[in-house]
């Protein structure tokens, strides 16, 4: 601890950033913390150059002008996609815009842990580091799940779930940092809801007029599985006329097409584990990411792992900068002599 | 005393976690250290070098209990018959499942299930502004190795049927990663990289060829993934079953091409130069082999650091000899097993 206390006077800034598929944030040792949504837009030419006046935007801002931009979201499907190179810049943007929004002061150093998704730190390991280490002077890279558990201080027998936009991670914890037979990814999660609900609501209503961003908007609104008070109506242009849609069946149904795998899997990754360890374990599971705040998710996943004993699942409490957080602790708690050879 | 424990064990625990943390992230730099090896301090090299030593030795497929891959005695007696049978290599020492799982296939998976080598890719190892090793005289690695490529691709031109591509034909910089990518957009079969030793400390010659070590196994994780998009299945049930035929599979055919390679290399600069030492093939994590995903290897054909090795590469007939003997150590790899080549070799 006392190494802690010589790491914060000298000049350095702690930094853990959440690098996700749909949003990413940070959160400083500086007290700092933001987030953006993962998106990266060029202009596509002088012309909207001008209309948008800047050379790179981002987040809500980028989506808003995407007519004009080229767009990119740089970790779909959970991985740097490979030989684009627009991908690996847009990551360095993406963290380089990050970085400023923590406003470090002059001269001051960036000791910096990055999460990202399981599957992007098995696949881009080094594309991460060479996205991240311009602009900071010392890095490591985790995976999100972790930084998670790491953050909530749960590094023993627990269970994080991280359902993102990409992939949904599963992260066991036993005292030790985990090793990838102790994580694994299910490519359901965010982003299939969204197709889904777009293919539901085009068999639904034909000759209305949606895009998936407007898909997203709904289901980020109102996602929900089981059952919830009310019926959810939409506005949607038929014929260039605002008409009120129903779609709440649609929304249950594209929900809870992730349940099947996510309940498999969790069962499964549990299963393997020594019986007694297996009890403690289910006690302790915690959702996190954008899918935890999915409406009745909780109570659901509880109510089917009781089938194999008792167990408790929680949410975290602010599953936009879970991963940040943890990221920022596990930087504040790594001694000195870990930051330097990584330099 | 249980809350103080506890507290103890979490602090533990947090410390152990934390170092976990720290050496994944030193693993990663691993694999970048050999483009750029002056960023890490010397003790992380000696740790990086001691535990990769004793890794190999544990698997019994470094060549540290091999320096020799044939007796002394035999080499000097008989020469030819040697080249019989395939060598009493490395698998004679290796683990006994290992040996039977090898000793299973007496010609290469490859050719057991029909796959051609069309393809040849050549790698003329440094260039343009990164020279390699520089000999007391002057000598560069680079030009060495680029001469003794052309001479390899020309020899192999003649045997028609392959497509022989090289990395570089000029002195122009080519940074890992492209070659990489080069070997894999040209859809390369085989790939041979070219290189030169240098021992500072020690006025011997030796010859040691490298293929490649534990794959990042990127491409087999991408299949997965597009096959798996549909599926409920967990991504890494995929990425098991695939990795480990592909592995088998790249491993086992490097580490033939390798030995041949080796052999050859070996006993014909022997005939010429008593004093020569044979290092062995050896696991190695080479970025250039690392990203390539067929047979890979690295050959270490001479040693700049010796003084007589060094006036002998600056011939040119010395060269010519080392494209030859690669040559005939990648024909014995395509031909293996093949009753026609084996008789004609036999008779030559």
């Amino acid at each position: 601890m006392k190494l802690k206390e010589t790491q914060s006077e000298g000049n350095i800034l702690f930094v853990g950033i959440d690098l996700g598929t749909s949003r990413s944030s940070i959160s400083a040792s500086n007290g700092t913390r933001q987030w953006i949504e993962s998106y990266v837009g060029w202009p596509k030419d002088f012309i909207s150059l001008q209309v948008v006046g800047k050379p790179v935007l981002f987040g809500s801002e980028a989506l808003k002008h995407r007519l004009s931009l080229d767009l990119c979201r740089p970790l779909e499907h959970g991985v740097i996609k490979e030989g684009i190179e627009r991908n690996e810049e847009a990551v360095k943007e993406i963290i380089k815009y990050l970085i400023e929004l923590a406003k470090p002061a002059a001269g001051q150093k960036i000791y910096a842990v990055v999460g990202v998704p399981a599957d992007t730190l098995k696949v881009n390991k080094l594309a991460i580091r060479r996205a991240v280490s311009e602009f900071a002077h010392s890095l490591m890279v985790v995976s999100e799940p972790f930084a998670v558990a790491y953050g909530l201080s749960l590094l023993n027998n627990s269970l994080v779930i991280d359902i993102g936009a990409g992939t949904t991670d599963l992260c066991i914890m036993h005292g030790a940092i985990p090793s990838d037979e102790d994580q694994k990814t299910i490519v359901n999660a965010g982003d299939y809801i969204d197709e889904q609900l777009y293919s539901y609501l085009t068999e639904k209503y034909p000759n209305s007029k949606f895009n998936k961003n407007m898909v997203r908007q709904f289901k980020e609104k109102y996602s929900f599985v089981r059952d919830v008070p009310g019926d959810i109506h939409v506005e949607i242009p038929v014929d260039g006329k605002p008409v009120m849609h129903d779609i709440k069946n649609e929304v249950k149904r594209a929900c809870e097409s992730i349940l099947p795998a996510l309940v498999e899997t969790t069962a499964e990754m549990i299963a393997r584990f020594d019986p007694e360890f297996q009890i403690k374990i289910k006690n302790n599971i915690v959702l996190a990411g954008g899918g935890s705040l999915i409406r009745g998710l909780r109570e659901y996943l509880q109510d089917a792992l009781k089938e194999y004993g008792p167990c408790n699942v929680t949410n975290v409490q602010d599953p936009l900068f879970a991963g940040s957080d943890g990221a920022v602790k596990l930087a504040q708690d790594m001694p000195a002599k870990y930051w330097e050879p990584l330099q | 005393m249980l809350p103080i424990n506890s507290k103890r064990r979490e602090i533990k625990v947090r410390e152990s976690i934390l170092r976990g943390v720290y050496e994944n992230n030193l693993k990663i730099i691993g694999k970048q250290s050999a483009e750029s090896p002056w960023r890490i301090p010397l003790f992380l090299k000696k740790m990086f070098l001691f535990l990769s030593v004793g890794l190999l030795t544990i698997l019994g497929q470094g060549s540290y209990l091999n320096l020799t891959l044939f007796p002394e005695t035999q080499m000097t007696a008989s020469i030819m018959p040697q080249k019989n049978h395939p060598m009493p290599d490395e698998n004679s020492i290796s683990s006994s499942d290992y040996k039977e799982f090898f000793s299973g296939y007496s010609v290469p998976l490859s050719r057991m299930f029909g796959l051609g080598v069309k393809t040849i890719m050549i790698d003329a190892g440094h260039g343009g502004d990164d020279p390699g090793t520089i000999g007391k005289m002057g000598t560069k690695e680079k030009e060495i190795t680029l001469d003794i490529a052309k001479k390899l691709k020309e020899r192999l031109k003649k045997h028609g049927g392959y497509n022989i591509i090289m990395t570089r034909e000029d002195d122009i910089t080519i940074p890992l990663n492209k070659r990489v990518e080069s070997a894999q957009a040209s859809k390369a079969d085989i790939f041979i990289s070219i290189h030169l030793n240098y021992l500072p400390s020690k006025p011997i010659n030796i010859i040691e060829t490298y293929y490649f070590g534990p794959s990042s196994d990127v491409k087999t994780l991408k299949l997965a993934q597009q096959e798996n998009a549909g599926s409920q299945y967990g991504l890494s049930d995929f990425k098991d079953m695939i990795e480990k035929m592909g592995k088998t599979l790249k491993l086992q055919e490097s580490k033939e091409l390798a030995s041949l390679i080796q052999k050859n290399l070996f006993i014909n600069s022997r005939k010429k130069n008593g004093n020569i030492h044979n290092f062995g093939i050896k696991r190695a994590p080479f970025v250039v082999l690392l990203g390539v995903d067929v047979p890979a290897v690295l050959a270490e054909v001479s040693c700049l650091s010796n003084r007589q090795e060094e006036i002998e590469l600056n011939t040119k007939s010395h060269r010519e000899n080392i494209a030859r003997y690669i040559e005939a150590g990648i024909l014995d790899y395509l031909n293996k097993g093949e009753a026609n080549y084996e008789t004609k070799r036999n008779t030559e």
